[in-house]
C-alpha cells in the first residue's frame, strides 16, 4: 500500500472518530431539544421518540409567559453583565501594571493572584456569609455582583495583561512625549486598542457568571431576586415525571443564551484562552 | 527601553498636574490598589477568617463562641470522613484521567485533520467547546435526563428498545460514581483540549521532519516528540482542572444530590451540607481548612513545575 492510500486510510478513521466523537457531545443537547418539543404522552415513549411525532412549542410558551421565569432570565443577565463590567474595571488598571511597568515584585504578583482562583468559591463563602449578615447585604444584587467580581478577578487580569502585552508601545510613547499623563494614556490610548481583548474577556467572564450557582444559591432567597441558575434547581426540585418536558425547555431556555455568546464570539474567546494557554 | 517619564511627563499636558499626582501615577502599586483591596475583602480576611473560625464552636444558629479544638476532633473521628475523602479521590482521579485522555485525542486528532484540511474539523472543536459554556447545574439536569429510570431517560429507553436490561445508572451507589464522572467529562474535556490544541500548535515542525527522515513512525512520532514537547501543557492542565474538579459542586448536586446514600458526596458538597444544612460553621471551616490545605499543595506543585522564563522578558 502506497503511503497516500495508507493516509487516504487514515482520513476515512478520523472522520469515524470524529463523528463518535461529535455525537457524544451533542447528544445529550439534542435530546434535551427532543424532550423540550414533546407532549406530556410523547415524553413516556422515550428514545422512540427522539423526533416527536406532534412536536409543540407549548413548553417554551409556558416557560416564557410565566413573568417570574422572565425575571430570573433577567436577574441572571444583570448579574452576569454587572459583574462582568466591575471586573473589568478593577482588573483593566491592573493589568496595565502588569503589562507596562516593570518592577521587581511583579511575576510573583502574577502568580499570588493566580493562586487566588485555586480557592474554592465555597471556602469564601462559609465566612463572608457571616459578615453580609452583619452588613445587611444577605439577599440583595450588590452583595453578589462584589463576589462574582472578586470570583473572576485572576482571570481577568491575566486575560487583559496578555492582550496589553499584544499591543505595540510606540503610540503610547508617542503620546508621553506630547506629555499625555500615564493616566491619560491608559485611558485614551491603551484601552481603545485593547478593546477586542476587552470584548472577548467581557463575554467569557458573563458565560462564566451566568452559570455560577453556589453564590446566588446562598445569597439570595427572595424569589424574584434569583438568577435562572438557581431557579432552574429549584424548579428540578419541584417538578416531577409528568412535568420532564416542561423543565427540559426551562434547562434550554437557560443554555442557549450562553451557547449562543460564545458561537459569536468563538474565535476571539478561543484566541484568548489559548494565548493565555501557550504562556501556561 | 521606556523613555524617562519623569523627565517629560506632565510638561505639555492641558492641566498642571501637581507631582504628587504624577508619583501615585508612576507607581504601580496604586494600580493593583483596586484588585488588592477586592482580593483582600473577599479572599484574604475570609481565609484568615475560615482558619480562626477552625477553632471554634461557632454556628450559624448564633450563640455563644470561645476557642476550642473540638471540631478538629471531631473531624478525625468521624466515621465518614474516609468515605468522603475515598469518594472525592475517585471522583476527581477519574475526572481529571478522562478529560485529559479524551482531550488530548480530540486535540490530536483536530490537529490531524486540519493538517490534511479535512472538513468539519472546526465544527468539530465548537461542537466540543459548546459543551463547556453549559452551566454546572444544567449539565447535572440534562445528564439526570439521559440517565433517568423513568422513560424518559435516553440511555435506559435505548437500551430497552434493544431489548437489553435497564441499567441503575444513578441509584446504583457504584454505578452512580461512573454517571457523575461521564457527565463531568462531558462537561470538562474542552477545557483540556483547548489546552492541548494550543501546546500541539506550538510544536515545532522540524521536529517531525527530522523523525520522518530518521524512519519514526506514527506513534514512536507521538511519543518520542509530541508527548515530551507537552509535558508542561500536560503537567499545568492537570493541577488546573484537578483543582476545578475537588471543587465542583453544582453539577453533582443537580445531578445526584450525593446519592444514592452518600455515593457521590464529595468533600465540596460535605462541607456545603456542613455548613448550610447542619449550621455547624466551625466543622465547615475545618472542611474549608482541608480542601485549602489540597489545593494548596497542589497550587505549590503547579507553580514548581513553571518554566522560570518571565525574568529576562
Amino acid at each position: 500500500m502506497t503511503s497516500e492510500s495508507r493516509e487516504k486510510l487514515w482520513d476515512l478513521a478520523t472522520y469515524l472518530i470524529a463523528i463518535i466523537i461529535a455525537a457524544f457531545f451533542l447528544v445529550p443537547l439534542l435530546w434535551l431539544l427532543s424532550l423540550a418539543l414533546r407532549t406530556r404522552q410523547e415524553v413516556f415513549l422515550g428514545a422512540s421518540r427522539f423526533i416527536p411525532k406532534r412536536p409543540t412549542l407549548g413548553n417554551f410558551e409556558q416557560i416564557l409567559s410565566d413573568p417570574a421565569f422572565m425575571n430570573y432570565l433577567w436577574n441572571g443577565l444583570k448579574l452576569s453583565a454587572l459583574g462582568g463590567i466591575g471586573c473589568l474595571i478593577v482588573a483593566a488598571p491592573a493589568a496595565y501594571a502588569f503589562s507596562r511597568f516593570h518592577f521587581q515584585s511583579r511575576s510573583s504578583l502574577m502568580m499570588s493572584i493566580l493562586a487566588f482562583q485555586m480557592v474554592s468559591p465555597l471556602v469564601i463563602l462559609v465566612p463572608l456569609y457571616r459578615y453580609m449578615a452583619t452588613l445587611g447585604l444577605l439577599d440583595g444584587h450588590f452583595g453578589v455582583t462584589m463576589i462574582y467580581i472578586a470570583v473572576s478577578l485572576p482571570m481577568a487580569v491575566w486575560l487583559l495583561k496578555s492582550s496589553i502585552d499584544g499591543i505595540p508601545k510606540s503610540l503610547e510613547e508617542a503620546a508621553q512625549i506630547d506629555g499625555c499623563s500615564r493616566f491619560g494614556i491608559f485611558w485614551r490610548i491603551t484601552l481603545p486598542l485593547v478593546a477586542p481583548g476587552l470584548a472577548s474577556a467581557f463575554i467569557l467572564i458573563m458565560i462564566l457568571n451566568w452559570s455560577q450557582f453556589l453564590v446566588p444559591f446562598l445569597l439570595l432567597t427572595t424569589d424574584s431576586k434569583l438568577p435562572i441558575s438557581v431557579a432552574i434547581f429549584t424548579f428540578a426540585g419541584t417538578s416531577n415525571a409528568s412535568s420532564t418536558q416542561v423543565l427540559a425547555a426551562a434547562c434550554l431556555v437557560a443554555v442557549v443564551p450562553a451557547i449562543v455568546a460564545f458561537l459569536l464570539l468563538q474565535r476571539m474567546i478561543v484566541g484568548a484562552l489559548t494565548a493565555g494557554a501557550v504562556k501556561g | 527601553m521606556t523613555v524617562s517619564e519623569a523627565a517629560i511627563g506632565g510638561r505639555r499636558g492641558n492641566m498642571p498636574r501637581s507631582s504628587l499626582m504624577r508619583r501615585i501615577e508612576e507607581n504601580p502599586f496604586s494600580w493593583l490598589l483596586p484588585v488588592a483591596i477586592l482580593l483582600g475583602v473577599f479572599y484574604l480576611y475570609p481565609i484568615f477568617d475560615v482558619l480562626r473560625l477552625a477553632f471554634t464552636n461557632a454556628s450559624l444558629r448564633g450563640g455563644e463562641e470561645h476557642y476550642t479544638v473540638d471540631s478538629f476532633v471531631a473531624l478525625i473521628a468521624n466515621p465518614a470522613l474516609p468515605d468522603i475523602l475515598w469518594t472525592t479521590f475517585v471522583f476527581t482521579a477519574g475526572s481529571v484521567v478522562g478529560q485529559q485522555l479524551f482531550g488530548l485525542g480530540i486535540a490530536v486528532l483536530v490537529m490531524r485533520g486540519e493538517r490534511r484540511r479535512l472538513y468539519g474539523m472546526t465544527a468539530l472543536r465548537t461542537i466540543v467547546l459548546i459543551a463547556w459554556v453549559i452551566p454546572g447545574i444544567a449539565n447535572g439536569l440534562i445528564w439526570q435526563m439521559l440517565f433517568s429510570e423513568a422513560p424518559f431517560g435516553a440511555i435506559n429507553s435505548v437500551l430497552r428498545m434493544m431489548a437489553i436490561q435497564p441499567v441503575a445508572w444513578l441509584s446504583d451507589p457504584g454505578i452512580a460514581m461512573i454517571s457523575a464522572i461521564v457527565s463531568n467529562v462531558w462537561r470538562g474535556t474542552a477545557f483540556s483540549m483547548i489546552v492541548f490544541y494550543a501546546a500541539l500548535k506550538g510544536i515545532d515542525n522540524t521536529l517531525y521532519e527530522a523523525a520522518s527522515v530518521d524512519g519514526a513512525n506514527g506513534w514512536q512520532r507521538f511519543r518520542f516528540i509530541t508527548l515530551p514537547q507537552m509535558r508542561a501543557a500536560i503537567l499545568v492542565n492537570s493541577i488546573l482542572i484537578t483543582i476545578a474538579t475537588l471543587n465542583t459542586f453544582d453539577a453533582i448536586i443537580s445531578l445526584t444530590g450525593g446519592g444514592p446514600g452518600r455515593a457521590t458526596e464529595v468533600l465540596s458538597l460535605y462541607t456545603f451540607n456542613t455548613v448550610f444544612r447542619n449550621l455547624d460553621l466551625a466543622g465547615g471551616s475545618v472542611l474549608s481548612v482541608l480542601m485549602l490545605l489540597i489545593s494548596l499543595v497542589l497550587a505549590v506543585g503547579y507553580a514548581s513545575f513553571l518554566p522560570r522564563r518571565e525574568a529576562n522578558e
